[in-house]
């Protein structure tokens, strides 16, 4: 975790030149004394690209600092309030008599934490909307009643866990609020190193230096997430990373990957990459291999976790990896300082730290192989303070976009391009399930949209229910994947004339010719609705520039405007031959074609 | 002689020019070095020499000269 020494540490702190960094203001409120924490918090910060000020609130005065009139550390521009209540100064005889308690002391104790808490975070919220940090109580080690403990019903640690029960769902219903879990921190370091008994009863500093790197780091994690500054992207080397040897030489049968040793750290490794996968970080690879080689063990070796489909992006070939890394960001269009890039060797290691100090490196030991898994998992650069749907399909998402763009390149021409995608469109008219994403796409949807008129979800639902409004929704998914539904049109009738009150597209699909086949669908249905002609405009935004000219290029004649503050009118008649549908489309299916 | 590291390390912690560091520097002579800073100091030092110190010796380590005698007390010879 810290591979510098403490000295260190504080050596590096006060050669940096801190002031030139934006300023983060980080205030602990608690009733043990912590400062043995701040290099590292400091440190931590730095190494963000911060410049921490801690605050430290008054021994034991947790309450009163997070009320208003405290000594003021608390401020509406505070960062983040770091807390930490220990239940020996909560609650001495939860802690330390539990043994003499009887039943309704206990539950007098409970309350009085219950309501400290409360009355903290009302405290502390009535102030600021900074980031709240509370460290939860740890577990005794060795419990009052000894085994006996967990043999009773609500015994010591059974009253611990359920107090932090209490905090974590007190944290949850509060915004930019959450719970660090001491027992973890503790669980790693082991408890007889995490504690320090001598500072404990000279200083009432309970926690060892390894405690407290461990601590800091973990809040850490919260701050880098809440910061934005958690890694999007993990870039792997192969050989003696994601299976020991080299595939070149040893071949797919002699490189040390399987269940069991000597190759199962590697699989164990990759099911921890794979993890980072189901939580939206993209995969990429930056090997000095044959790409040949690579992908074989990707394809046919039985113990390989991770599979092609994993993978955005690889530059598996013999340039420098300084390169091939920049290579990958443009062709993931991310920035470097989004990515972290693993290697086993130290060359490779330090060209990259030399050459690009945007991107965080880590350095995994070839004669360590059994700790890869661990040195990944408690890095805690990608996490991230909550997960949405959307993150579990990120990976897959810039998998795809990463292929369209790479076989765009190979592609002769544009249509030849666009005919490889076998696209597959699918119009209907919106329904009960569709509607709240067609009421979402008009109100996010900017650069491919004519009119930029935003709906409500009952807005839609009136839509759907008027005779004279039709709404059209358009879904495309291709040979690499379904994009969902991307495109809507409303389509409104006034005796013989329709008017396009809205076209269109999310951004995710434009520049594959979408748009032509949702026009001729637009038309064919008003000439089945009964109409002669269709109305269209055009309503400039700071960001729909693209569609200016999207009604005059096909064919709609301009209705002269009065005045400049209008919007753009065309017309076109119906009763000639309609548009045509583009030929690239693999195949367009309609409700109009039933 | 663990001297050297010792004050290299006191001039870390409390962010003071090495050449300033001598066998008297204590919390009277430099002006960061108050009680949590001390504790910092025994963890650094601890982590340094890899021994620990117990809790009476560190109450006693009053300046630098002190914490170089009590670690070669311990055995510490470089």
């Amino acid at each position: 975790m810290f591979k510098m020494a403490y000295a260190e540490i504080h050596d590096i702190l006060n050669r940096a030149k801190l002031d030139q960094l934006p300023k983060l203001d980080i205030s602990i409120l608690r009733n043990v004394v912590v400062e043995g924490m701040i290099p590292y918090l400091k440190f931590l910060a730095y190494e963000m690209g911060f410049r921490a000020e801690i605050r430290m609130g008054d021994y034991d005065n947790i309450v009163q600092e997070s009320l208003a009139g405290g000594s003021g550390i608390v401020k509406k521009d505070t960062d983040c309030i770091l807390i930490f209540s220990k239940i020996d100064g909560l609650s001495w005889s939860l802690a330390r008599n539990f043994a003499s308690l009887e039943k309704e002391e206990i539950q007098n104790q409970i309350l009085n934490i219950h309501k400290t808490i409360t009355n903290v975070l009302g405290g502390i919220r009535n102030q600021t909307n900074g980031m709240i940090l509370w460290c939860g109580f740890e577990l005794p080690l060795y419990p009052s009643l000894g085994i006996g403990d967990g043999q009773i019903a609500s015994g010591q640690s059974e009253i611990i866990a359920e107090l932090n029960n209490f905090l974590r769902s007190s944290l949850r219903n509060i915004p930019n609020a959450y719970y660090v879990d001491l027992n973890l921190c503790l669980a790693r370091v082991g408890g007889r190193a995490f504690y320090d008994e001598r500072y404990w009863h000279i200083g009432r500093a309970p926690y060892s230096r390894e405690g407290l790197a461990e601590i800091a780091s973990e809040a850490f994690k919260y701050i880098r997430a809440g910061k934005g500054k958690n890694k999007k992207c993990l870039v792997l080397d192969c050989d003696n990373v994601l299976w020991g040897g080299i595939i070149g030489e040893d071949g797919l049968s002699g490189i040390k990957l399987s269940k069991v040793y000597p190759g199962s750290p590697y699989t164990e490794f990759q099911q921890e990459v794979l993890n980072l996968y189901s939580r939206g970080i993209i995969l990429a690879l930056c090997s000095k291999n044959n790409d040949k080689d690579v992908w074989e063990v990707f394809r046919t070796h039985p113990d390989m976790v991770l599979k092609e489909n994993h993978i955005a992006a690889a530059e598996i070939n013999w340039e420098d990896k300084a390169t091939n890394l920049k290579k990958i960001a443009i062709n993931l269009n991310i920035g470097l300082e989004s990515m972290v890039f693993i290697d086993d060797s130290e060359f490779e290691v330090n060209l990259v730290r030399d050459a690009i100090p945007e991107i965080t490196v880590i350095h995994l030991p070839k004669d360590k192989s059994v700790e890869y898994r661990n040195i990944l998992a408690s890095c805690g650069l990608f996490d991230t303070l909550a997960l949405s749907a959307e993150d579990r399909e990120r990976g897959d998402m810039y998998r795809l976009e990463a292929l369209r763009k790479k076989m765009q390149n190979e592609a002769p021409d544009l249509e030849t391009y666009l005919r490889s995608l076998e696209m597959v469109v699918e119009l209907n008219l919106v329904d009960d399930y569709t509607l709240p994403r067609v009421a979402q796409l008009t109100q996010k949807t900017n650069q491919f949209n004519l009119t930029t008129r935003r709906y409500s979800e009952a807005d839609i639902r009136a839509f759907m229910q008027a005779e004279e409004v039709d709404v059209l929704t358009l879904r495309l998914s291709d040979k690499f994947g379904d994009s969902g539904l991307v495109g809507v049109c409303i389509l409104k009738r006034s005796k013989q004339t329709a008017l396009i009150d809205t076209l269109l597209l999310s951004c995710r699909v434009l520049g594959r010719g979408v748009e032509d086949v949702f026009i001729a669908q637009a038309l064919k249905l008003a000439r089945q609705r009964k109409c002669e002609s269709v109305i269209a405009e055009y309503y400039q935004t700071a960001k729909n520039e693209q569609v200016k000219n999207f009604y005059p290029r096909r064919g709609f004649e301009s209705i002269p405007r009065s005045s400049d503050k209008e919007g753009w009118r065309y017309c076109i008649s119906l009763s000639g031959p309609l548009m045509e549908e583009p030929s690239y489309f693999k195949e367009i299916r309609s409700f109009l074609n039933e | 002689m663990p001297k050297e590291r010792v004050f290299k390390i006191i001039s870390q912690l409390m962010n003071v020019p090495l050449d300033q560091v001598h066998e008297h520097s204590s919390p009277e002579t430099i002006a960061k070095w108050d009680s949590f800073q001390h504790m910092n100091l025994i963890l650094a030092l601890e982590e340094e020499f890899n021994i620990k110190f117990g809790d009476e010796e560190i109450m006693q380590m009053g300046n630098a000269g002190v914490i170089v005698k009590s670690l070669q007390s311990k055995g510490v010879r470089d």
